[in-house]
């Protein structure tokens, strides 16, 4: 059989796909291999056909399959995908859950503060029992001797300005008033020294000025 | 394409037990339709895309395919061949139903832009070890299927993309093996052609 070019084009997939007789085919190569049409006809299809082959399958959207279970056979209930992985974060946006991880946030920020944690520079010290125990105990008593330190203040107020402005129905020489408490932890306790009975006639006016002082006096006094 | 290429000779093995997965949804389970859905979601999704040169398109069409599929799955019938090949065939149909609905409003050139940059992303997302070229041989075949006759296209399509054997496709497309034969021809030649015309040149 002769092949002539209509021929080669019409044959062509049966050629590359090995459907010739081999007889076929070997005229076919040999009508293929002298023309130079057919040739690069021949060769632009191979490799056509090759890179239809190796062609890469598209990635479908993953919501393609649920999707469709969804318009078929209705919601379903269970979970699948990455859902059933991360499906249980969706209780915790709920505000009440919000609302609680601040709470335990801001407590953790205090209780780290008291315990001298420094979260800028962490050290492994930091979680030493005994380093937490001394930063505790240190915080506590701080906080001890500021309260004394305040109550000692208010005394020294109340004395100075009842000096100023005496009750009227009272003697000056009945006024003995006890020498200012020295400032410490431990010695403020129980209404010990002072007159008990400075305050019967106090105005409003007093209380707002025993106020001032107090506010006044009182942050620059602050334990180092 | 291999996975492609196997499917189709390997047809005959998988008639059985998705017949039974065919039959299990005709009674009512749910976890059997889903077994067929995940089974053909990807090669119909690719079907459809190859088709139409369209993600989003092929999602619709998709959905549309399996929603056919189970409205019509009673009047499936195993004699009439594999699940797979029954599936391809309702397909074919929407596709070349919704060719001919689309026929008037499609702009094929910015529908081709679109889909080259979808195609050179997910090529060299998926494959970071292959060469750009690779990828942009794969948005250049694309782009020429768009430019094929829908006929040939799908014959095409079925063959060197989707693997399907003469048989197969003359069920699918409901025409003889001569007319199979010849769109196949047909299509790689003007394909080539129209790649030349592009400059590309796959060796």
């Amino acid at each position: 059989m002769n092949w002539d070019c209509e021929q080669i084009e019409e044959r062509l997939s049966d050629y590359l796909d090995g459907a010739l007789p081999p007889k076929e085919a070997a005229g076919y190569k040999a009508h293929a291999d002298g023309c130079a049409r057919c040739t690069q006809l021949v060769a632009s299809v191979r490799g056509l056909v090759g890179a239809l082959r190796a062609m890469e399958p598209v990635a479908p959207p993953l919501r393609l399959v649920p999707t469709i279970l969804d318009k078929t056979i209705g919601p379903r209930t269970e979970p699948f995908g990455w859902r059933a992985w991360f499906g249980w974060t969706r209780i915790l946006w709920q505000p009440r859950f919000a609302f609680g991880a601040l709470t335990i946030l801001i407590t953790g920020a205090v209780l780290s503060q008291a315990l001298g944690i420094e979260w800028r520079t962490p050290t492994v010290a930091d979680l030493n029992p005994v380093h937490i125990y001394r930063a505790a105990d240190q915080g506590i008593h701080r906080i001890y001797a500021r309260g004394a330190k305040f109550f000692g203040d208010l005394r020294v107020v109340y004395e100075i300005e009842s000096r100023l402005n005496p009750a009227p129905d009272q003697e000056p020489d009945q006024q003995k008033p006890a020498p200012a408490p020295p400032s410490g932890p431990g010695r403020t306790e129980g209404p010990t020294s002072g007159p008990n009975n400075l305050n019967r006639a106090e105005t409003s006016t007093k209380y707002v000025t025993r106020f001032a002082c107090i506010v006044l006096t009182a942050p620059g006094r602050r334990m180092p | 394409m291999e996975a492609n290429t196997a499917a189709g000779h390997e047809a005959d093995d998988q008639l059985e037990p998705e017949a039974q997965l065919v039959e299990q949804c005709l009674r009512g389970n749910g976890a059997a339709w889903e077994e067929l859905v995940r089974l053909h979601t990807r090669r119909i999704f690719n079907l459809c895309y190859r088709f139409t040169s369209h993600r989003q398109e092929a999602e619709d069409l998709s959905q549309e395919v399996f929603l056919r599929v189970y409205r019509t799955l009673g009047s499936y019938r195993s004699t009439y061949g594999a699940f797979g090949t029954w599936v391809t065939s309702v397909t074919r149909n929407l596709l070349i139903d919704h060719y001919r609905r689309t026929r008037r409003d499609r702009l094929t050139d910015s529908m081709e832009d679109v889909m080259a940059k979808v195609e050179d992303k997910e090529s060299s997302t998926r494959r970071p070890d292959h060469s750009a070229a690779v990828a942009e041989l794969g948005g250049h075949l694309q782009k020429a299927l768009a430019k094929l006759s829908p006929d040939l296209r799908e014959a095409v399509i079925l063959r060197d993309l989707e693997g399907l054997d003469y048989n197969e496709i003359q069920r699918v497309l409901e025409v003889p093996e001569g007319t199979v034969k010849s769109r196949i021809n047909r299509g790689r030649i003007e394909l080539a052609r129209i790649l030349d015309q592009m400059g590309v040149r796959p060796n």
